[in-house]
C-alpha cells in the first residue's frame, strides 16, 4: 500500500518565520506585479515599468517555492502552487484583454 | 471598432458563472455525501469488533483511549481499546452512554464552552484547546490538576474542577463558575472523552512531547 | 450618475435603507465596545470576572459583528434597488415591519446574552438562551425569526427585480441572497456528533464569508463604481459575472481548508490546499478592476477636458465613500488574501490552527472585505438623502477613516506576533497540551502583543467616535457641493 503513505514531515522551529514571511511576500509581490501591469496598461506609468512588474512575478514564484519547500508540501500541493503561480501570471492579461474589448465595443 | 467577441459578451460570462457555481456546488454536495458516511458515529458493535471509525460510538467511554504515532499515516491517531476501562467506576450500556453524550454535547453548547476554548481547534483562544483534553498530561495520575482537586481519578478531578473552577485557580486567567451541576459535569467529561477518540488527522501534532508525552513517546 | 427620480428622500426604499444603516452603525459601536472589554481581559483577566466574563464579551463582540453587517447589507440592497430597477421597492410596508421585528429580536437576544448568559444542559437553553456555537449563538427562536425576516427580505428583492428593470447587479444579488439565506438553515440543528456539528457549522460560516458575502461585496462595488465615478455599466456588469465565477469557483470548494482537522477524511487536505491557493486570485482581480476603472474614467475625463493630471476635475463624486471602497479593495486583498494565505495550507495549518493567527486574519479580513464597503454605502446614503452633488471629506471623516484603519491594522499586526510566538512555543515545541497553552500565553512577546492589541483596539474605538459624529453631521456640512 505504497499509495496510502501520507508523509507530513515536521517543520523545523527556525523555519516558521521564513514560511510566514515568504507566504506574505507571495501576495505582496503578486499584488505589485498585478498593480504595475494594470498601471502600465491604463497608461498611468511608462511602459518600461512592465519589466519591473514581471520581475515581481519572478519573486512571487521564488517565494512560493521557498514556502512550499520549507513546509514540505506533498506532490499534489506542489502542483496546486504551480497552477496558482501560472494563474497569477495570466489573470491580469486575461482581465485586461477582456475589459479592453468591452470598452472599445461600447465607446465607439 | 472592435469585433464583437465572445470574451466581451455578458451572456457568455453569465452562463460561465452559472456553470462554474453549479459544478462547484455539485462537487461539494457529492463530497458531502461521502464525508457524511465517513464521519457518522460508529456503533457499539464496531467498537467490540475493533472496526475503526473516524467518530466512534458513545460507548467509547468504556474503552481505554490513547493517541499514538502511526508510522504509516505519518502522524498521531487515536487508539481505542482493546482494553476496557471503567468510566466513573462502571461500564455504561449503549443507551446510557448515548444519553450521557447527548447531555454532554448540550452542556458544551449551553455553557458557551466554544467562546473561550477551542473544540477541534475551532472557537476562541482565551483558554486551552479541548480536542484531546481527556489525554492531557495535567489530568493524568500524578498530573497537576488531579493533585490540586485532591481526587484520585481523572474523571472525578475533572468533575470537581468543572463544578467549581473558581476554587482551583491554576493561572491568573481563571474559568468562571458557570453553574455546572454534578450530572452536567459527568456528561461533559464523557463528551471530552468521546472527542479525544475522534480521528483528527494528527491534530494536535506532537501532543505532550515536552511533558514526556501522553504515553512515553 | 446613474440616479433617477427615486433618488434621495423621495424613495421609501431609501428611507428604509437609512433605518437599517442607523441600526447597523449602533451595533457596530457595540461590537467595538465589547471587543475592547475582551481585549482588556486578555491583559487583566480579573476585569469584570464573574460579571461579564470573556465568553460573554466575545459572543457579543462577534454576534454584533455579524448582525451589523447583515443589517448594513440589507440596507445597501434597499438603497440600490430603486436605482437599479427604476421602480419603488415592492412590499415596502412589509419591509418596514420586518425591520422592527428584526431589530426588536436582536435587542431581546442581546439582553438575554448579557443577563442570563448560560443555561442548564437541555433543550430550553438551545431554544431560548444560547446555542453556544461560535458566531451563530443566537437561540433557536431567534433563528426562526431570522429566517422569516430573511425570507421577507428576499421576497421583496425578488418581486422588485421581476417587476422592474432587472439589471445584472440585481440578478446577481437575487441569486446570492437566496444562497445567503438558505445557508443559514445549515446552522440550526443539533447533533451529538461534534464532527458533524462542525461540518455543517462551516457551511454557514465559510459559505457566508468566503462565498456569498464576497459576491455581495462584488455587487456593491459594481454599483458603487457606477454611482461614484460613472464607470460603464456594461463593463462593470461583465466584470461582476467574471467575479462571481472566480469567487464561487474557488470559494465553494475552498470550504475544504476548514476540514483538515475536525474528523473529516484526508482528501480534504488536497481539496482545501488547491482551492485555497486559488482563493486569492479573485481578490487580486477585484483589485485590478477598481484601479482599471478609476484609471480609465479619469483618463477619459482628462481627454475630454484637454488637460493634464494636476488640473483635471476628479471623476469621484463621493470622496469619503470612494476612500472606503478603495480601502475595501486593499483590505480584502490584505486581510482575506495575504493573512488568509499565511496559514491556509494544511502543512502549516497543523501548527497555526486555533491560534491567534486566526484572530489576526479574522480582524483584518472582516474589516477589509466587509466593514469598509458597508461604511462606504452609508456615505452614499448620506449623499443621496441630503441631495449632495459632490461629497467631500470633512475633518471628522478623515480622522475616522485614519484611526479605524490604523487601529485595525495595528491589532492585526499585534495578533500576528502573538500568533507567531504561540505557534513556536505552544505548538511546534510543546505540542499543544494544557501546559503548552499556558506557557505560550505567558511568553513576553505574546503578552506585549496583547498590550498593543488593546491599545490599537482603543484607537479603533476612538476612530468610530469620529465616524459616528461624521455620519450624523456630515449631511449638513458646508464642505460639499450641492
Amino acid at each position: 500500500m505504497e499509495q496510502n503513505l501520507i508523509l507530513t514531515p515536521e517543520i523545523a522551529s527556525g523555519d516558521f518565520l521564513t514560511i510566514f514571511v515568504a507566504s506574505a511576500l507571495v501576495l505582496v509581490f503578486g499584488g505589485l506585479y498585478v498593480g504595475l501591469f494594470t498601471a502600465v496598461k491604463v497608461r498611468l506609468l511608462k511602459p518600461w515599468f512592465m519589466i519591473i512588474g514581471y520581475g515581481f512575478w519572478l519573486l512571487t514564484v521564488y517565494c512560493l517555492y521557498l514556502m512550499g519547500s520549507l513546509m514540505h508540501v506533498d506532490h499534489f500541493t506542489a502542483k496546486a502552487l504551480v497552477v496558482a503561480a501560472v494563474g497569477l501570471l495570466l489573470v491580469p492579461h486575461a482581465v485586461y484583454y477582456m475589459q479592453d474589448h468591452v470598452h472599445r465595443e461600447n465607446e465607439h | 471598432m472592435a469585433q464583437k467577441s465572445v470574451w466581451s459578451d455578458n451572456r457568455f460570462w453569465r452562463r460561465s458563472a452559472t456553470w462554474v457555481t453549479g459544478v462547484a456546488s455539485v462537487l461539494l454536495i457529492w463530497l458531502t455525501f461521502d464525508t457524511m458516511g465517513q464521519i457518522s458515529m460508529g456503533t457499539d458493535a464496531d467498537l467490540k469488533n475493533g472496526v475503526t471509525k473516524r467518530v466512534p460510538a458513545p460507548t467509547v467511554i468504556n474503552y481505554k483511549v490513547d493517541y499514538v504515532f502511526d508510522s504509516r499515516r505519518g502522524h498521531e491517531v487515536p487508539k481505542i481499546g482493546p482494553e476496557k476501562e471503567k468510566f466513573f467506576g462502571k461500564f455504561w450500556s449503549e443507551e446510557e452512554a448515548a444519553a450521557l453524550l447527548h447531555k454532554g454535547k448540550l452542556a458544551s453548547q449551553a455553557k458557551n464552552c466554544m467562546d473561550c476554548h477551542t473544540l477541534l481547534g475551532n472557537g476562541a483562544y482565551f483558554a486551552p484547546d479541548l480536542t484531546k483534553a481527556w489525554l492531557d498530561p495535567a489530568w493524568q495520575d500524578g498530573g497537576t490538576m488531579q493533585a490540586m482537586t485532591g481526587k484520585n481519578s481523572k474523571e472525578e478531578a475533572m468533575v470537581a474542577f468543572l463544578m467549581n473552577p473558581d476554587q482551583y485557580p491554576t493561572h491568573e486567567r481563571m474559568m468562571p463558575n458557570l453553574g455546572i451541576t454534578h450530572d452536567e459535569a459527568v456528561a461533559l467529561v464523557a463528551f471530552l472523552k468521546h472527542m479525544a477518540s475522534i480521528d483528527t488527522n494528527g491534530f494536535p501534532r506532537n501532543f505532550g512531547r515536552m511533558q514526556g508525552a501522553v504515553h512515553g513517546k | 450618475m446613474a440616479n433617477n427620480a427615486l433618488t434621495g428622500v423621495g424613495s421609501e426604499s431609501k428611507q428604509l435603507a437609512t433605518w437599517y444603516f442607523t441600526f447597523a452603525a449602533i451595533i457596530f459601536g457595540a461590537q467595538l465596545v465589547f471587543g475592547v472589554v475582551a481585549a482588556i481581559q486578555f491583559v487583566e483577566p480579573s476585569f469584570l470576572y464573574g460579571v461579564l466574563d470573556f465568553s460573554i464579551a466575545r459572543i457579543l463582540h462577534i454576534n454584533a459583528l455579524v448582525v451589523w453587517m447583515v443589517f448594513a447589507m440589507f440596507g445597501s440592497v434597499y438603497w440600490l434597488l430603486p436605482d437599479e430597477t427604476g421602480i419603488e421597492t415592492v412590499g415596502i410596508k412589509i419591509g418596514k415591519l420586518l425591520f422592527w421585528i428584526f431589530a426588536a429580536a436582536i435587542v431581546v437576544v442581546v439582553l438575554v446574552y448579557l443577563f442570563i448568559q448560560v443555561g442548564p444542559a437541555d433543550d430550553t437553553t438551545i431554544w431560548f438562551i444560547t446555542e453556544g456555537r461560535e458566531y451563530i449563538e443566537a437561540p433557536r427562536w431567534a433563528d426562526l425569526g431570522i429566517v422569516v425576516v430573511a425570507l421577507g427580505f428576499v421576497a421583496n428583492l425578488f418581486f422588485t427585480g421581476m417587476k422592474g428593470n432587472r439589471s445584472g447587479i440585481v440578478t446577481v444579488l437575487m441569486a446570492d441572497m437566496i444562497a445567503f439565506s438558505g445557508l443559514y438553515l445549515c446552522g440550526m440543528f443539533f447533533t451529538d456528533n461534534i464532527s458533524m456539528d462542525q461540518y455543517w457549522w462551516w457551511w454557514v460560516i465559510h459559505l457566508w464569508v468566503e462565498a456569498t458575502w464576497e459576491v455581495f461585496v462584488g455587487s456593491l462595488a459594481a454599483y458603487a463604481l457606477i454611482t461614484i465615478i460613472g464607470a460603464h455599466r456594461k463593463v462593470v456588469e461583465m466584470w461582476l459575472w467574471i467575479e462571481v465565477a472566480m469567487l464561487f469557483g474557488s470559494g465553494i470548494l475552498g470550504l475544504g481548508h476548514h476540514y483538515f482537522w475536525i474528523g473529516t477524511p484526508e482528501y480534504w487536505w488536497e481539496i482545501g490546499a488547491l482551492f485555497s491557493a486559488l482563493e486569492p486570485l479573485p481578490l487580486v482581480a477585484m483589485f485590478i478592476h477598481v484601479l482599471y476603472d478609476w484609471g480609465k474614467t479619469q483618463g477619459e475625463q482628462m481627454g475630454a477636458e484637454h488637460t493634464d493630471e494636476d488640473h483635471v476635475k476628479s471623476v469621484i463624486t463621493n470622496k469619503p465613500a470612494f476612500t472606503w471602497i478603495t480601502l475595501n479593495a486593499f483590505g480584502n486583498f490584505l486581510g482575506a488574501g495575504i493573512w488568509g494565505f499565511f496559514h491556509t495550507l494544511p502543512q502549516v495549518n497543523l501548527y497555526t490552527h486555533g491560534t491567534q493567527f486566526t484572530a489576526a486574519h479574522g480582524h483584518l479580513a472582516f474589516f477589509g472585505a466587509y466593514a469598509t464597503i458597508l461604511i462606504g454605502m452609508m456615505y452614499l446614503a448620506i449623499q443621496g438623502t441630503n441631495g449632495i452633488k459632490v461629497m467631500n471629506h470633512t475633518k471628522a471623516s478623515i480622522w475616522g477613516v485614519s484611526l479605524i484603519t490604523s487601529g485595525v491594522v495595528g491589532m492585526t499586526v499585534a495578533l500576528t506576533i502573538a500568533g507567531y510566538s504561540q505557534v513556536l512555543v505552544a505548538r511546534a515545541q510543546m505540542g499543544g497540551t494544557w501546559q503548552a497553552y499556558f506557557d505560550g500565553q505567558a511568553g513576553m512577546w505574546f503578552q506585549q502583543a496583547m498590550d498593543w492589541r488593546l491599545v490599537m483596539g482603543v484607537v479603533t474605538l476612538l476612530g468610530f467616535v469620529f465616524l459616528a459624529k461624521d455620519l450624523l453631521t456630515s449631511g449638513k456640512s458646508p464642505v460639499h457641493e450641492r
